[in-house]
Protein backbone atom coordinates (compact mmCIF):
# COMPACT_ATOMS: atom_id res chain seq x y z
CA UNK A 1 0.00 0.00 0.00
CA UNK A 2 0.78 3.56 -0.67
CA UNK A 3 -0.06 6.48 1.63
CA UNK A 4 -1.17 9.65 -0.76
CA UNK A 5 -1.76 8.51 -4.33
CA UNK A 6 -5.44 8.11 -4.60
CA UNK A 7 -7.99 10.24 -1.82
CA UNK A 8 -10.35 8.43 0.55
CA UNK A 9 -13.41 9.80 -0.15
CA UNK A 10 -15.85 9.90 2.96
CA UNK A 11 -17.94 7.57 1.53
CA UNK A 12 -18.51 5.89 5.38
CA UNK A 13 -18.59 9.02 6.92
CA UNK A 14 -21.18 9.72 9.55
CA UNK A 15 -22.02 13.07 10.45
CA UNK A 16 -24.46 14.57 13.31
CA UNK A 17 -24.72 15.18 17.20
CA UNK A 18 -23.23 13.32 19.68
CA UNK A 19 -23.34 13.21 23.36
CA UNK A 20 -20.28 14.26 25.39
CA UNK A 21 -19.84 11.20 27.57
CA UNK A 22 -16.89 12.89 29.55
CA UNK A 23 -14.37 15.70 28.96
CA UNK A 24 -11.54 16.03 31.47
CA UNK A 25 -7.98 17.06 31.83
CA UNK A 26 -4.89 14.75 30.79
CA UNK A 27 -2.53 16.52 31.56
CA UNK A 28 -1.62 20.63 31.22
CA UNK A 29 -3.69 22.32 28.71
CA UNK A 30 -4.63 18.63 27.36
CA UNK A 31 -8.07 16.50 27.84
CA UNK A 32 -9.80 13.35 26.49
CA UNK A 33 -13.35 13.63 25.34
CA UNK A 34 -15.33 10.57 24.51
CA UNK A 35 -18.42 11.05 22.41
CA UNK A 36 -20.66 8.60 21.84
CA UNK A 37 -21.05 7.51 17.90
CA UNK A 38 -21.35 4.18 17.30
CA UNK A 39 -21.61 3.89 13.65
CA UNK A 40 -18.20 6.44 13.22
CA UNK A 41 -16.26 4.23 16.19
CA UNK A 42 -16.98 0.95 14.24
CA UNK A 43 -15.89 2.44 10.94
CA UNK A 44 -12.96 4.91 12.22
CA UNK A 45 -9.04 2.84 11.97
CA UNK A 46 -5.67 4.06 13.67
CA UNK A 47 -4.75 7.64 11.96
CA UNK A 48 -7.83 8.94 10.68
CA UNK A 49 -9.08 12.02 12.34
CA UNK A 50 -12.45 13.91 13.20
CA UNK A 51 -14.20 16.87 12.49
CA UNK A 52 -15.78 18.07 15.54
CA UNK A 53 -17.84 21.69 15.77
CA UNK A 54 -19.35 23.12 18.20
CA UNK A 55 -22.97 23.47 18.19
CA UNK A 56 -23.40 26.78 20.04
CA UNK A 57 -23.06 29.14 17.15
CA UNK A 58 -21.36 30.52 14.22
CA UNK A 59 -18.01 31.44 15.65
CA UNK A 60 -15.50 29.47 15.70
CA UNK A 61 -17.17 28.74 12.85
CA UNK A 62 -15.54 26.01 11.42
CA UNK A 63 -14.89 22.39 12.88
CA UNK A 64 -11.44 21.28 14.19
CA UNK A 65 -9.70 17.97 12.60
CA UNK A 66 -8.70 16.00 15.55
CA UNK A 67 -7.29 12.54 15.38
CA UNK A 68 -8.53 9.46 17.04
CA UNK A 69 -7.03 7.88 19.74
CA UNK A 70 -9.31 5.29 20.77
CA UNK A 71 -12.70 3.27 19.78
CA UNK A 72 -14.59 2.60 23.26
CA UNK A 73 -16.63 -0.80 23.24
CA UNK A 74 -20.12 -1.04 25.29
CA UNK A 75 -20.70 -3.90 27.44
CA UNK A 76 -21.66 -6.35 24.61
CA UNK A 77 -17.71 -5.13 23.06
CA UNK A 78 -19.58 -3.39 20.62
CA UNK A 79 -18.48 -0.27 19.16
CA UNK A 80 -19.58 2.58 20.85
CA UNK A 81 -18.08 5.69 21.34
CA UNK A 82 -14.77 7.27 20.32
CA UNK A 83 -12.07 9.20 22.63
CA UNK A 84 -10.18 11.89 21.52
CA UNK A 85 -7.50 13.41 23.41
CA UNK A 86 -6.51 17.54 22.21
CA UNK A 87 -4.57 20.03 23.39
CA UNK A 88 -6.73 23.57 24.12
CA UNK A 89 -4.53 25.86 22.34
CA UNK A 90 -6.90 27.88 19.92
CA UNK A 91 -10.09 29.34 20.22
CA UNK A 92 -12.63 26.83 19.50
CA UNK A 93 -10.42 24.02 21.48
CA UNK A 94 -10.38 26.30 24.38
CA UNK A 95 -14.05 26.52 23.76
CA UNK A 96 -14.14 22.46 23.07
CA UNK A 97 -12.72 22.06 27.01
CA UNK A 98 -15.68 23.91 28.75
CA UNK A 99 -18.19 21.23 27.01
CA UNK A 100 -19.87 19.17 29.61
CA UNK A 101 -20.93 15.73 30.08
CA UNK A 102 -24.42 15.54 28.87
CA UNK A 103 -23.86 18.20 26.03
CA UNK A 104 -23.95 17.52 22.51
CA UNK A 105 -21.29 18.85 19.56
CA UNK A 106 -21.59 17.92 15.91
CA UNK A 107 -18.79 15.29 14.56
CA UNK A 108 -18.15 14.16 11.62
CA UNK A 109 -15.63 11.30 10.27
CA UNK A 110 -13.83 9.02 10.49
CA UNK A 111 -11.47 10.72 7.09
CA UNK A 112 -8.53 10.63 5.64
CA UNK A 113 -6.50 7.15 5.34
CA UNK A 114 -4.82 6.31 7.92
CA UNK A 115 -1.62 4.16 8.88
CA UNK A 116 -1.15 0.79 6.73
CA UNK A 117 -1.79 -2.08 8.54
CA UNK A 118 1.66 -3.67 6.93
CA UNK A 119 3.70 -6.59 8.85
CA UNK A 120 6.66 -5.16 10.29
CA UNK A 121 9.10 -6.82 12.89
CA UNK A 122 9.13 -3.18 14.87
CA UNK A 123 6.90 -0.43 14.44
CA UNK A 124 8.61 2.93 15.57
CA UNK A 125 5.85 5.73 16.21
CA UNK A 126 7.30 9.26 16.67
CA UNK A 127 5.43 11.67 18.42
CA UNK A 128 5.91 15.18 19.13
CA UNK A 129 3.65 17.69 21.33
CA UNK A 130 0.40 16.32 20.59
CA UNK A 131 1.17 14.06 17.94
CA UNK A 132 1.09 11.07 19.69
CA UNK A 133 -2.19 10.61 19.84
CA UNK A 134 -2.86 8.78 16.44
CA UNK A 135 -0.76 5.87 18.19
CA UNK A 136 -2.24 4.17 20.71
CA UNK A 137 -4.98 2.90 18.56
CA UNK A 138 -2.16 2.06 15.93
CA UNK A 139 -0.09 -0.26 18.88
CA UNK A 140 -2.92 -1.66 19.74
CA UNK A 141 -4.15 -3.27 16.60
CA UNK A 142 -0.16 -3.93 15.48
CA UNK A 143 0.46 -6.03 18.44
CA UNK A 144 -3.13 -7.64 18.33
CA UNK A 145 -5.11 -6.71 21.14
CA UNK A 146 -7.87 -4.47 19.16
CA UNK A 147 -9.22 -4.28 15.80
CA UNK A 148 -10.89 -1.56 14.35
CA UNK A 149 -13.10 -0.94 11.72
CA UNK A 150 -14.20 -3.41 9.02
CA UNK A 151 -12.38 -6.82 8.27
CA UNK A 152 -10.14 -5.03 5.53
CA UNK A 153 -7.68 -4.83 8.49
CA UNK A 154 -5.86 -8.13 10.39
CA UNK A 155 -4.86 -6.74 13.69
CA UNK A 156 -1.47 -8.23 14.96
CA UNK A 157 0.95 -7.00 12.08
CA UNK A 158 3.92 -5.81 14.23
CA UNK A 159 5.92 -8.23 17.04
CA UNK A 160 6.64 -4.94 19.05
CA UNK A 161 6.31 -1.75 19.02
CA UNK A 162 7.92 1.52 20.44
CA UNK A 163 6.78 5.07 21.27
CA UNK A 164 9.22 7.68 21.36
CA UNK A 165 7.07 10.83 22.42
CA UNK A 166 8.62 14.26 22.99
CA UNK A 167 7.40 17.47 24.54
CA UNK A 168 8.76 20.42 25.95
CA UNK A 169 8.28 19.46 29.77
CA UNK A 170 6.99 16.49 31.67
CA UNK A 171 3.80 18.50 32.96
CA UNK A 172 2.25 18.65 29.01
CA UNK A 173 3.04 14.42 27.94
CA UNK A 174 -0.73 13.34 28.27
CA UNK A 175 -1.76 9.38 28.36
CA UNK A 176 1.55 7.95 28.65
CA UNK A 177 -0.24 5.25 30.76
CA UNK A 178 -2.11 4.21 27.98
CA UNK A 179 0.64 3.37 26.14
CA UNK A 180 2.34 1.54 28.71
CA UNK A 181 -0.47 -0.70 29.61
CA UNK A 182 -0.97 -1.74 25.67
CA UNK A 183 2.46 -3.12 25.70
CA UNK A 184 3.95 -0.91 23.79
CA UNK A 185 7.81 0.26 25.12
CA UNK A 186 7.80 4.15 25.72
CA UNK A 187 11.06 6.33 25.18
CA UNK A 188 10.36 9.64 26.53
CA UNK A 189 12.16 13.19 25.33
CA UNK A 190 11.45 16.76 27.12
CA UNK A 191 12.85 19.86 25.99
CA UNK A 192 13.53 20.70 29.61
CA UNK A 193 14.69 17.38 31.00
CA UNK A 194 12.21 17.11 33.41
CA UNK A 195 11.88 13.58 32.25
CA UNK A 196 13.49 11.41 29.94
CA UNK A 197 16.22 12.51 27.52
CA UNK A 198 16.56 15.74 27.43
CA UNK A 199 16.89 17.15 24.09
CA UNK A 200 14.91 16.36 20.81
CA UNK A 201 12.89 13.27 20.14
CA UNK A 202 14.27 12.37 17.30
CA UNK A 203 17.49 11.60 18.91
CA UNK A 204 16.16 8.78 19.99
CA UNK A 205 15.23 6.74 16.96
CA UNK A 206 18.53 6.44 15.36
CA UNK A 207 19.90 3.50 18.64
CA UNK A 208 16.73 2.33 18.15
CA UNK A 209 16.56 1.10 14.79
CA UNK A 210 20.34 -0.06 15.37
CA UNK A 211 19.06 -2.46 17.88
CA UNK A 212 15.82 -3.59 16.15
CA UNK A 213 17.40 -6.96 14.76
CA UNK A 214 14.60 -7.44 12.26
CA UNK A 215 12.48 -4.91 10.48
CA UNK A 216 11.68 -1.57 10.91
CA UNK A 217 8.93 0.86 10.36
CA UNK A 218 8.67 4.78 11.50
CA UNK A 219 5.60 6.35 11.73
CA UNK A 220 5.29 9.80 12.67
CA UNK A 221 3.01 12.77 13.62
CA UNK A 222 3.73 16.18 15.18
CA UNK A 223 5.06 19.84 14.48
CA UNK A 224 6.46 19.75 10.85
CA UNK A 225 10.29 20.80 11.95
CA UNK A 226 10.16 17.23 13.64
CA UNK A 227 8.63 15.72 11.05
CA UNK A 228 11.38 16.88 8.40
CA UNK A 229 14.21 15.79 10.88
CA UNK A 230 12.77 12.14 11.67
CA UNK A 231 12.18 11.80 7.72
CA UNK A 232 15.66 12.56 6.91
CA UNK A 233 16.62 9.77 9.89
CA UNK A 234 14.35 7.17 8.35
CA UNK A 235 15.99 7.76 5.10
CA UNK A 236 19.39 7.98 6.50
CA UNK A 237 18.96 4.78 7.61
CA UNK A 238 16.78 3.27 4.64
CA UNK A 239 13.99 2.52 7.13
CA UNK A 240 10.46 2.80 5.66
CA UNK A 241 8.44 6.09 6.82
CA UNK A 242 5.31 7.67 6.77
CA UNK A 243 4.54 11.19 8.18
CA UNK A 244 1.00 12.16 9.06
CA UNK A 245 0.44 15.94 8.64
CA UNK A 246 -1.48 18.55 11.14
CA UNK A 247 -2.04 20.92 8.05
CA UNK A 248 -4.64 23.23 9.40
CA UNK A 249 -8.15 22.14 7.66
CA UNK A 250 -11.39 23.60 7.05
CA UNK A 251 -13.57 20.90 6.10
CA UNK A 252 -11.62 18.35 6.56
CA UNK A 253 -13.68 16.13 3.12
CA UNK A 254 -11.99 17.54 0.21
CA UNK A 255 -14.16 20.26 -0.72
CA UNK A 256 -12.14 23.40 0.29
CA UNK A 257 -8.34 23.20 -0.73
CA UNK A 258 -7.26 24.62 2.31
CA UNK A 259 -5.18 21.84 3.49
CA UNK A 260 -3.11 21.18 0.37
CA UNK A 261 0.61 20.05 1.00
CA UNK A 262 3.44 19.59 -1.47
CA UNK A 263 3.62 15.98 -3.14
CA UNK A 264 5.79 14.68 -5.35
CA UNK A 265 4.55 13.69 -8.71
CA UNK A 266 5.43 10.30 -11.16
CA UNK A 267 6.75 13.62 -13.38
CA UNK A 268 9.49 14.25 -10.89
CA UNK A 269 7.41 17.58 -9.55
CA UNK A 270 5.26 18.21 -7.15
CA UNK A 271 1.71 19.55 -6.99
CA UNK A 272 -0.36 20.64 -4.19
CA UNK A 273 -2.53 17.58 -2.76
CA UNK A 274 -5.09 17.46 -0.19
CA UNK A 275 -3.91 16.11 3.39
CA UNK A 276 -7.69 15.14 4.42
CA UNK A 277 -8.34 13.07 1.47
CA UNK A 278 -4.76 12.34 0.35
CA UNK A 279 -3.77 11.75 3.93
CA UNK A 280 -3.29 13.17 6.38
CA UNK A 281 -0.97 9.70 6.35
CA UNK A 282 1.85 9.95 3.41
CA UNK A 283 4.57 8.16 2.40
CA UNK A 284 8.06 10.25 3.77
CA UNK A 285 9.75 10.33 0.56
CA UNK A 286 6.45 11.96 -1.03
CA UNK A 287 6.57 14.76 1.26
CA UNK A 288 8.36 17.93 0.11
CA UNK A 289 9.15 20.03 2.62
CA UNK A 290 10.34 24.22 2.36
CA UNK B 1 -45.24 22.46 -3.65
CA UNK B 2 -43.50 23.84 -7.12
CA UNK B 3 -39.85 23.86 -6.53
CA UNK B 4 -38.82 24.72 -9.66
CA UNK B 5 -37.44 28.19 -10.89
CA UNK B 6 -35.88 29.70 -13.72
CA UNK B 7 -33.06 31.59 -14.18
CA UNK B 8 -32.97 32.57 -18.27
CA UNK B 9 -32.95 28.99 -20.48
CA UNK B 10 -31.54 27.35 -17.27
CA UNK B 11 -34.61 25.32 -15.57
CA UNK B 12 -33.52 23.59 -12.34
CA UNK B 13 -35.58 21.63 -10.09
CA UNK B 14 -35.00 23.55 -7.03
CA UNK B 15 -33.86 26.65 -6.31
CA UNK B 16 -30.48 25.07 -4.13
CA UNK B 17 -28.12 24.89 -5.37
CA UNK B 18 -23.80 24.57 -4.07
CA UNK B 19 -21.38 26.91 -5.07
CA UNK B 20 -18.11 26.71 -6.79
CA UNK B 21 -15.22 26.29 -4.76
CA UNK B 22 -16.99 24.94 -2.12
CA UNK B 23 -17.80 22.08 -3.50
CA UNK B 24 -14.82 20.14 -4.80
CA UNK B 25 -16.39 18.42 -7.36
CA UNK B 26 -18.84 16.61 -5.40
CA UNK B 27 -17.76 13.72 -5.64
CA UNK B 28 -16.36 14.11 -2.41
CA UNK B 29 -19.47 14.76 -0.96
CA UNK B 30 -21.43 11.76 -2.51
CA UNK B 31 -21.45 10.11 1.09
CA UNK B 32 -22.74 12.93 3.20
CA UNK B 33 -25.31 14.58 0.57
CA UNK B 34 -28.06 13.10 -1.57
CA UNK B 35 -26.46 14.80 -4.85
CA UNK B 36 -29.40 14.24 -6.78
CA UNK B 37 -31.41 16.53 -4.70
CA UNK B 38 -29.49 19.34 -5.28
CA UNK B 39 -30.78 22.15 -7.76
CA UNK B 40 -27.75 22.40 -9.16
CA UNK B 41 -24.45 21.93 -8.47
CA UNK B 42 -21.13 23.96 -8.91
CA UNK B 43 -18.11 22.38 -9.25
CA UNK B 44 -15.05 24.38 -8.40
CA UNK B 45 -13.63 26.76 -11.20
CA UNK B 46 -11.69 25.34 -13.97
CA UNK B 47 -9.57 27.22 -16.01
CA UNK B 48 -8.04 26.64 -19.62
CA UNK B 49 -4.21 25.08 -18.28
CA UNK B 50 -3.59 23.42 -14.73
CA UNK B 51 -2.85 25.95 -11.70
CA UNK B 52 -1.19 24.85 -8.68
CA UNK B 53 -2.79 27.62 -6.89
CA UNK B 54 -1.43 29.72 -3.82
CA UNK B 55 0.94 28.88 -1.23
CA UNK B 56 -0.51 27.88 2.24
CA UNK B 57 -1.82 28.81 4.66
CA UNK B 58 -4.62 29.24 2.15
CA UNK B 59 -7.76 29.84 4.64
CA UNK B 60 -8.14 31.52 8.10
CA UNK B 61 -11.08 31.74 10.50
CA UNK B 62 -12.58 35.06 11.60
CA UNK B 63 -15.56 36.13 13.53
CA UNK B 64 -18.73 33.88 12.26
CA UNK B 65 -16.45 34.25 8.67
CA UNK B 66 -13.26 32.26 6.45
CA UNK B 67 -10.73 34.46 4.31
CA UNK B 68 -9.65 32.23 1.70
CA UNK B 69 -6.45 32.68 -0.64
CA UNK B 70 -7.16 29.06 -2.76
CA UNK B 71 -6.10 31.21 -6.00
CA UNK B 72 -8.20 27.96 -8.57
CA UNK B 73 -6.02 25.64 -7.64
CA UNK B 74 -7.56 22.80 -10.83
CA UNK B 75 -5.93 20.53 -13.21
CA UNK B 76 -6.99 22.44 -16.04
CA UNK B 77 -10.02 21.88 -18.57
CA UNK B 78 -8.52 18.50 -19.92
CA UNK B 79 -8.08 16.60 -16.64
CA UNK B 80 -11.52 18.02 -15.39
CA UNK B 81 -13.13 16.46 -18.28
CA UNK B 82 -11.63 13.21 -18.35
CA UNK B 83 -11.21 12.90 -14.46
CA UNK B 84 -14.03 14.82 -12.85
CA UNK B 85 -16.64 15.57 -15.15
CA UNK B 86 -18.10 11.81 -15.75
CA UNK B 87 -19.16 11.68 -12.25
CA UNK B 88 -20.86 14.92 -12.33
CA UNK B 89 -22.64 13.94 -15.94
CA UNK B 90 -23.96 10.62 -14.24
CA UNK B 91 -26.06 12.63 -11.79
CA UNK B 92 -29.86 13.69 -11.69
CA UNK B 93 -28.75 17.32 -11.43
CA UNK B 94 -28.05 20.54 -13.22
CA UNK B 95 -24.18 20.48 -13.81
CA UNK B 96 -22.94 24.83 -13.50
CA UNK B 97 -19.44 24.25 -15.05
CA UNK B 98 -17.61 27.29 -13.44
CA UNK B 99 -14.77 28.78 -15.57
CA UNK B 100 -12.84 31.14 -15.00
CA UNK B 101 -9.74 32.82 -17.65
CA UNK B 102 -6.87 35.32 -17.77
CA UNK B 103 -8.31 36.87 -21.06
CA UNK B 104 -11.14 36.61 -23.53
CA UNK B 105 -9.87 34.05 -25.38
CA UNK B 106 -9.25 32.26 -22.52
CA UNK B 107 -13.01 32.41 -21.64
CA UNK B 108 -13.47 31.93 -25.18
CA UNK B 109 -12.07 28.95 -25.80
CA UNK B 110 -13.64 27.26 -22.51
CA UNK B 111 -17.18 27.91 -23.67
CA UNK B 112 -16.52 26.98 -27.50
CA UNK B 113 -15.24 23.33 -25.37
CA UNK B 114 -18.21 22.90 -22.80
CA UNK B 115 -20.47 23.85 -25.19
CA UNK B 116 -19.61 20.55 -27.33
CA UNK B 117 -20.18 18.46 -23.74
CA UNK B 118 -23.08 16.28 -23.60
CA UNK B 119 -24.13 16.75 -19.47
CA UNK B 120 -23.34 20.12 -19.32
CA UNK B 121 -26.82 22.56 -17.86
CA UNK B 122 -24.51 25.68 -18.11
CA UNK B 123 -21.67 28.33 -17.84
CA UNK B 124 -20.91 30.19 -14.55
CA UNK B 125 -17.99 32.44 -15.86
CA UNK B 126 -16.10 33.50 -12.53
CA UNK B 127 -15.26 37.02 -13.55
CA UNK B 128 -14.50 37.87 -9.94
CA UNK B 129 -11.89 35.82 -8.29
CA UNK B 130 -10.08 37.64 -5.88
CA UNK B 131 -6.97 35.62 -5.63
CA UNK B 132 -6.00 35.42 -8.95
CA UNK B 133 -4.19 38.54 -10.87
CA UNK B 134 -5.64 38.93 -14.13
CA UNK B 135 -9.22 37.91 -15.36
CA UNK B 136 -10.53 40.54 -12.26
CA UNK B 137 -11.08 43.01 -14.71
CA UNK B 138 -14.04 41.40 -16.29
CA UNK B 139 -15.88 41.29 -12.98
CA UNK B 140 -15.37 44.93 -12.23
CA UNK B 141 -15.02 46.88 -15.74
CA UNK B 142 -18.65 47.00 -17.51
CA UNK B 143 -17.49 47.36 -20.99
CA UNK B 144 -14.94 44.07 -20.44
CA UNK B 145 -17.96 41.91 -18.85
CA UNK B 146 -20.37 42.42 -21.49
CA UNK B 147 -17.86 41.84 -23.92
CA UNK B 148 -16.95 38.64 -22.29
CA UNK B 149 -20.24 37.50 -21.22
CA UNK B 150 -21.30 38.18 -25.40
CA UNK B 151 -17.92 36.63 -26.87
CA UNK B 152 -18.98 33.40 -24.47
CA UNK B 153 -22.41 33.59 -26.20
CA UNK B 154 -21.87 33.69 -29.24
CA UNK B 155 -19.37 30.87 -29.30
CA UNK B 156 -21.98 28.14 -26.98
CA UNK B 157 -25.39 27.52 -26.98
CA UNK B 158 -25.51 27.11 -23.35
CA UNK B 159 -27.27 29.22 -20.57
CA UNK B 160 -24.34 31.61 -19.09
CA UNK B 161 -24.28 33.03 -15.82
CA UNK B 162 -22.03 35.79 -14.71
CA UNK B 163 -20.63 35.81 -10.92
CA UNK B 164 -19.87 38.81 -9.95
CA UNK B 165 -17.64 40.64 -7.39
CA UNK B 166 -18.87 42.49 -4.60
CA UNK B 167 -15.51 44.42 -4.66
CA UNK B 168 -16.86 47.54 -6.91
CA UNK B 169 -18.35 50.60 -5.95
CA UNK B 170 -22.02 49.21 -8.15
CA UNK B 171 -22.88 46.26 -8.76
CA UNK B 172 -25.53 46.66 -10.73
CA UNK B 173 -23.89 48.73 -13.35
CA UNK B 174 -21.53 45.25 -14.07
CA UNK B 175 -24.70 43.55 -13.50
CA UNK B 176 -26.62 45.30 -16.30
CA UNK B 177 -23.48 45.15 -18.51
CA UNK B 178 -23.18 41.59 -18.16
CA UNK B 179 -27.44 41.31 -19.03
CA UNK B 180 -26.93 43.14 -21.98
CA UNK B 181 -23.96 40.49 -22.85
CA UNK B 182 -26.70 37.92 -22.69
CA UNK B 183 -26.23 36.52 -19.39
CA UNK B 184 -29.32 34.76 -18.45
CA UNK B 185 -28.75 35.40 -14.99
CA UNK B 186 -26.29 37.07 -12.57
CA UNK B 187 -24.55 35.11 -9.65
CA UNK B 188 -24.21 37.10 -6.50
CA UNK B 189 -21.78 37.77 -4.71
CA UNK B 190 -18.41 35.88 -4.66
CA UNK B 191 -16.18 36.77 -1.99
CA UNK B 192 -15.36 40.39 0.17
CA UNK B 193 -11.62 41.14 -0.24
CA UNK B 194 -10.33 41.15 3.45
CA UNK B 195 -7.50 40.26 5.41
CA UNK B 196 -6.04 39.17 8.63
CA UNK B 197 -3.06 40.06 10.35
CA UNK B 198 -1.05 38.40 12.97
CA UNK B 199 0.75 40.88 14.95
CA UNK B 200 2.91 39.33 17.21
CA UNK B 201 4.90 38.20 13.65
CA UNK B 202 3.77 41.20 12.01
CA UNK B 203 3.30 39.19 8.97
CA UNK B 204 -0.44 38.60 7.30
CA UNK B 205 -2.20 35.45 8.35
CA UNK B 206 -2.72 34.14 4.54
CA UNK B 207 -0.24 32.81 1.99
CA UNK B 208 -1.17 35.33 -0.63
CA UNK B 209 -1.71 38.53 1.65
CA UNK B 210 -4.85 39.35 0.48
CA UNK B 211 -8.00 37.00 0.32
CA UNK B 212 -11.97 36.66 -0.26
CA UNK B 213 -14.31 36.63 3.05
CA UNK B 214 -17.20 34.42 2.90
CA UNK B 215 -19.54 32.92 5.92
CA UNK B 216 -22.17 34.23 7.82
CA UNK B 217 -20.05 37.65 8.31
CA UNK B 218 -21.04 38.59 4.20
CA UNK B 219 -24.86 37.84 4.35
CA UNK B 220 -26.51 41.10 5.04
CA UNK B 221 -23.37 42.71 2.25
CA UNK B 222 -24.83 39.85 -0.26
CA UNK B 223 -28.38 40.63 0.84
CA UNK B 224 -27.82 44.40 0.33
CA UNK B 225 -26.53 43.65 -3.33
CA UNK B 226 -29.06 41.56 -4.35
CA UNK B 227 -31.78 43.73 -3.60
CA UNK B 228 -30.02 46.45 -5.37
CA UNK B 229 -29.57 44.22 -8.76
CA UNK B 230 -32.76 43.13 -8.18
CA UNK B 231 -34.44 46.47 -8.14
CA UNK B 232 -31.89 48.00 -11.33
CA UNK B 233 -31.77 44.93 -13.30
CA UNK B 234 -34.15 42.70 -15.02
CA UNK B 235 -32.24 39.55 -15.28
CA UNK B 236 -32.47 36.42 -12.75
CA UNK B 237 -30.00 36.70 -9.69
CA UNK B 238 -28.93 33.62 -7.27
CA UNK B 239 -28.38 34.83 -4.16
CA UNK B 240 -24.95 33.19 -3.24
CA UNK B 241 -23.04 34.66 0.75
CA UNK B 242 -23.50 33.14 3.87
CA UNK B 243 -26.39 31.01 3.20
CA UNK B 244 -26.56 28.56 6.04
CA UNK B 245 -30.65 27.75 6.41
CA UNK B 246 -33.85 27.81 4.92
CA UNK B 247 -34.61 31.25 7.08
CA UNK B 248 -31.46 32.60 5.48
CA UNK B 249 -32.20 30.83 1.68
CA UNK B 250 -36.22 32.35 2.08
CA UNK B 251 -34.29 35.88 2.98
CA UNK B 252 -32.51 35.83 -0.60
CA UNK B 253 -35.63 34.77 -2.58
CA UNK B 254 -37.45 37.36 -0.86
CA UNK B 255 -35.10 40.10 -1.77
CA UNK B 256 -34.68 39.16 -5.36
CA UNK B 257 -33.11 36.27 -6.18
CA UNK B 258 -35.06 33.15 -7.97
CA UNK B 259 -32.39 30.54 -6.81
CA UNK B 260 -29.46 30.49 -4.06
CA UNK B 261 -26.05 28.47 -3.62
CA UNK B 262 -24.81 27.28 -0.65
CA UNK B 263 -21.22 27.99 -0.28
CA UNK B 264 -18.81 27.85 3.07
CA UNK B 265 -21.65 26.44 5.61
CA UNK B 266 -21.14 23.27 3.44
CA UNK B 267 -17.73 23.39 5.22
CA UNK B 268 -19.18 23.16 8.64
CA UNK B 269 -22.43 21.77 7.92
CA UNK B 270 -21.99 18.77 5.47
CA UNK B 271 -25.74 17.93 4.68
CA UNK B 272 -26.56 21.67 5.06
CA UNK B 273 -28.51 22.01 1.83
CA UNK B 274 -30.46 18.99 2.75
CA UNK B 275 -31.79 20.03 5.84
CA UNK B 276 -32.79 23.30 3.54
CA UNK B 277 -34.67 21.56 1.11
CA UNK B 278 -36.19 19.28 3.61
CA UNK B 279 -37.77 22.58 5.53
CA UNK B 280 -38.14 25.20 2.29
CA UNK B 281 -41.69 23.88 1.63
CA UNK B 282 -42.82 24.60 4.86
CA UNK B 283 -41.34 27.66 4.84
CA UNK B 284 -43.26 28.79 1.70
CA UNK B 285 -46.44 27.88 3.21
CA UNK B 286 -46.19 30.14 5.90
CA UNK B 287 -46.01 32.87 3.09
CA UNK B 288 -49.24 31.44 1.67
CA UNK B 289 -47.34 30.55 -1.39
CA UNK B 290 -47.61 27.52 -3.74
CA UNK B 291 -43.88 27.51 -5.45
CA UNK B 292 -40.47 29.06 -4.92
CA UNK B 293 -41.80 32.02 -7.96
CA UNK B 294 -44.16 33.18 -5.68
CA UNK B 295 -41.99 34.86 -3.59
CA UNK B 296 -39.25 35.64 -5.36
CA UNK B 297 -38.50 39.52 -4.98
CA UNK B 298 -41.59 40.12 -2.75
CA UNK B 299 -39.86 42.30 -0.23
CA UNK B 300 -42.53 44.99 0.57
CA UNK B 301 -40.70 48.75 0.99
CA UNK B 302 -41.80 50.19 4.29
CA UNK B 303 -44.17 53.71 3.73
CA UNK B 304 -41.67 56.68 4.47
Amino acid sequence: MSCGCKPTYPDRTWHGAAEVIENTAVAEGTYRIRLVCPHLAAHAVPGQFVMLRLRSGDDPLLGRPLAMYEVVLNDAGEPWALDIVYLAIGKMTRCLAMVGSGEQIDVWGPLGNGFPAEPVDHLIMVGGGIGQTPFLALSQEALGRRAYGQADRRPGWAKRATLCYGARSERLLACVDDFCNAGVTVRLATDDGSTGHRGLVTDLIEPLVGESGGSCRIVSCGPEPMLKAVVEIARRLGVPCQASLETPMACGMGICFSCVTKIRDDAGGWDYRRTCIDGPVFDAEKIVFD
Amino acid sequence: MDLQVQLGRLALKNPVMVASGTFGYAREMAGMVELGRLGGIVPKTITRDPRAGNPPPRTVETTAGLLNSIGLDNDGLDAFLQNQFPFLASLDTAIIVSVAGKSYDDFVYLAERLGRVAGVAALELNVSCPNVSGGVDFGTDPSMCEKVVRGVRGVCDLPVLAKLTPNVTSVPAIAQAAADGGADAVALINTCLGMAVDWRRRRPRLGNVLGGLSGPAIKPIALRIVYQVAQAVDIPIVGIGGIASVDDCMEFLVAGASAIQVGTASFYRPSVTMEILDQLPEALRALGADSVSEVIGTLQHPAR
